[in-house]
């Protein structure tokens, strides 16, 4: 999954999987696979992930979008309550805007 | 994940963000921590003007475990390691708590690889709380953690959470040479490098800190340092990332473009010199 720039304009569920699929790998596929991952899904209250995972799953992202996507700068922005309260459908619109 | 092996066979895990620029900053997290202390808001502040380098301690983050070598001298020589892999010959180097102790040595035993020096509530070892201060330091810091959580959220830490980070206390301090390697650093403070650091040197401290007193000796004891102030306690890169990022970038600034000498950032509340002593 890696380096994949998208060509084409991905739609909201095209992004969420990929975004699940990277979850998975932080976190590993037998804790993943007893959660219900969705598009609400928080990362740190629902998905139970700490800060360094999500400093793993911010890398993936990076580099699968590439450099059309500011993800840290657009991370920077977040005090600690709002990446707390941080949540799939928030980044899937954030790469829409991207796109 | 980018990692360095060392020499001992141990992985460091380090991220970089602008990559290029002329000059570059190395983050150095604290104990019990990792580098998404800086990750998320004072390295991409920093890194819209330096290349910015961060990476887990050993033991820490997604380095890899290591039992034995947890001595700033041994901490300090896994940092050239890495400044060696990236073909880094001279850095900028910014440290918080334990983080600022192996910021401080590296700067006493590798002088030639250090420009400026920040070290974020760096703690007096020889005090006898330090280490209970350390774990109570984590400890406050999961709890705030918590706190935020149910603030936003309404819940608490979940049970996956709690067990990692126990985890990670667990093994440095009862299956690692940790505690007996900061236990040796108790004259750190005294040791003759520390005055004769000519490294231009902010120290930061929050002013509820418990380790204020270690910053006004640290500003005696090192001749080109300035100490400065945020509201706050030891955690000020959690409670005020955007103020510690905007210091660290005021006072990395070449000194042709400051007004004077260091200019604290809008929401600081005060700088000192060992001479004098401003907007406090």
């Amino acid at each position: 999954m890696d380096h994949l720039t998208p060509a084409t304009r991905l739609s909201s569920d095209e992004i969420f999987v990929v975004l699940k699929q990277f979850i998975t790998e932080v976190i590993g596929a037998e804790f993943a696979d007893g959660l219900d991952i969705s598009k609400d899904s928080t990362f740190t209250r629902d998905l139970e992930m700490d800060s360094i995972e999500l400093v793993a799953f911010s890398e993936k992202v990076k580099q699968h979008f590439g450099t059309g996507i500011d993800f840290t700068g657009w991370l920077s922005n977040m005090d600690i309550d709002q990446l707390i309260a941080l949540n799939l459908n928030n980044i899937i619109q954030y790469i829409q805007q991207c796109q | 994940m980018p990692v360095i092996k060392l020499t001992s066979n141990t992985t460091l895990h380090y991220q970089e963000m602008n990559r290029g620029a002329a000059e570059t900053i190395v983050l150095i997290h604290g104990m019990m921590s990792n580098l998404s202390v800086f990750y998320f808001n004072i390295a991409p502040m920093l890194a819209q003007r330096y290349h910015v380098v961060l990476y887990d301690l050993k033991g820490h983050g997604l380095s890899s475990k290591c039992t034995w070598g947890y001595h700033l001298q041994g901490m300090a020589a896994d940092l050239i390691q890495l400044l060696d892999a990236l073909h880094l010959r001279q850095v900028h180097v910014a440290g918080y708590s334990y983080g600022a102790l192996i910021a401080l040595q590296t700067a006493v035993s590798y002088p030639e690889r250090i420009q400026q020096l920040v070290a974020i509530e760096a703690p007096d070892p020889f005090e006898q709380q330090t280490l209970a201060r350390i774990d109570a330091y984590s400890k406050s810091a999961l709890l705030e953690q918590i706190a935020a959580a149910g603030k936003a959220q309404g819940k608490p830490m979940s049970k996956r959470q709690l067990e990692r980070n126990y985890n990670l206390y667990h093994f440095l301090l009862k299956q690692t040479t940790l505690q007996q390697d900061m236990l040796a650093e108790k004259d750190f403070m005294q040791q003759p490098g520390i005055d004769r650091l000519l490294h231009n040197t902010l120290l930061l401290y929050g002013t509820d800190s418990p380790c204020a007193s270690t910053g006004k000796q640290l500003l005696r004891k090192i001749p080109n340092a300035q100490l400065a102030w945020l509201a706050g306690d030891h955690h000020i890169p959690v409670q005020q990332p955007f103020q510690v990022g905007s210091s660290i970038n005021s006072f990395l600034q070449p000194r042709e473009n400051r007004i004077h000498h260091f200019q604290p950032s809008a929401t600081s509340i005060g700088v000192e010199t060992p001479g004098w002593n401003l907007a406090m």
